[in-house]
């Protein structure tokens, strides 16, 4: 019992040593931008985990998103980038099925937070 | 009786979990800085040669003498192997100096091999090893054409090869392997064998192929019933195709690179792609 407990407990030491260095962050309240990603409509498009409803499959799944190293395949994702995609993904100089949703920027933050965090 | 069978289980699980401990605690030393144990060598070589000799049995080799060893099989070889594996005379270059194992000396090859295994060698590669598969990037013709060079190398002596491609043009790589027009029906099996050699599991986790699963790019699970490619095209097989071709046409700026995807190997990675639902 005590060597399956040790074990575990070297298992979970290598997964910790595995991840991904943190990235800056910019605040923002992650809870909060769950609900809005329900409520500005992304569900629709996009597969997120723990956001009901959130099936879409127009755009890419974003599961994961927090590891992915690109947005949109053209930036460098950080979460400045990723607020900047959000808040004005048609200024990319690009055709984009991603519609300006008139977010705004502390929304664009929270649901950052919230997206950042997906791994 | 009993004793014995829970000594040889004990036996198995101690090693067993001593091989667990090797390999999750990095004790084996992955680096090319440092060599193979003369036992781990011996045993990777042996299984090496085996399969290339059970896989190459059934290849049939066409007359070495008239495809033009020296005026085809030469500057394929310059331009496509001595990077690697040098020529006589010629070292390798100085990053496949580091590699390990280092590339074969192939005029040892050449003297040692039988074409038909060193014709599946250059048309398969081998895993683990840095040897890519030529398949993709050679005709046939031009794959014979490097195996009958290589046959032909121990016979060059330093002058000779260096006479041999002074003036011989460079390869043009733009036209390695022709261009395959579309298929009459898209063959998603072959779309999934070939998706391999381009790569894509180096940033898109692919249902079916195995690899990093790095989220370099979006993961193509569902691509099937995306609505949207890269966000932008409908999703339908020939804007797939567009996209697999032409990726920095459709997004300037894209991080998807054109990877030289011809006609026939784009329908046939869209149809597999297509199945991924």
């Amino acid at each position: 019992m005590r060597v399956t407990a040790l074990l575990a407990l070297a298992w979970v030491a290598l997964l910790a040593g595995c991840s991904d260095e943190s990235r800056p962050v910019l605040g923002g309240d992650a809870e909060n931008g769950r609900l809005l990603l329900r409520q500005f409509g992304c569900i629709g498009c996009h597969r997120i985990p723990g956001v009901a409803g959130a099936t879409g499959n127009v755009g890419p799944p974003l599961d994961g998103v927090g590891r992915r190293v690109y947005l949109a395949g053209v930036l460098p994702n950080s979460p400045a980038n990723m607020m900047r995609w959000i808040r004005d993904p048609q200024s990319f100089g690009f055709e984009t099925a991603m519609p300006d949703l008139q977010v705004t920027e502390s929304q664009a933050r929270d649901m950052v937070a919230y997206l950042q965090e997906l791994k | 009786m009993k004793k014995i069978l829970l000594t040889v289980v004990a036996l198995a699980t101690a090693a067993g979990l001593a091989g667990a401990a090797v390999v999750y605690g990095g004790f084996y030393d992955i680096s090319a800085t440092d060599q193979h144990l003369a036992p781990t060598y011996r045993l990777l070589d042996i299984a090496m040669r085996r399969s290339i000799k059970l896989r190459a049995a059934s290849v049939t080799v066409p007359s070495l003498d008239t495809i033009g060893a020296l005026e085809h099989g030469a500057p394929l070889y310059r331009d496509h192997c001595a990077q690697c594996h040098g020529a006589p005379g010629v070292a390798p270059e100085p990053f496949a100096l580091g590699l390990t194992p280092a590339a074969a000396n192939l005029a040892h090859t050449g003297r040692a091999w039988p074409a038909e295994e060193i014709y599946w060698v250059v048309r398969h590669g081998i895993k683990m090893t840095g040897m890519p598969a030529w398949e993709q990037r050679l005709s046939e013709s031009e794959l014979w054409a490097v195996t009958a060079f290589v046959k032909k190398l121990p016979e060059l002596s330093p002058p000779d090869y260096r006479r041999l491609v002074a003036d011989i043009p460079p390869h043009d790589h733009a036209h390695d392997h022709g261009e395959e027009p579309a298929p009459q029906r898209p063959d998603a099996e072959r779309g999934r064998r070939i998706i391999q050699q381009y790569a894509c599991v180096t940033c898109h986790r692919i249902p079916g192929i195995v690899g990093p699963n790095a989220p370099v790019g979006p993961p193509l699970d569902g691509i099937a019933t995306r609505a949207f490619i890269a966000g932008a095209l409908r999703n339908e097989p020939a804007h797939m195709v567009r996209w697999l071709r032409s990726p920095q046409e459709v997004t300037p700026g894209s991080a998807m690179p054109d990877l030289g995807v011809d006609e026939r190997d784009a329908h046939d990675i869209a149809a597999y792609l297509a199945t991924l639902k």
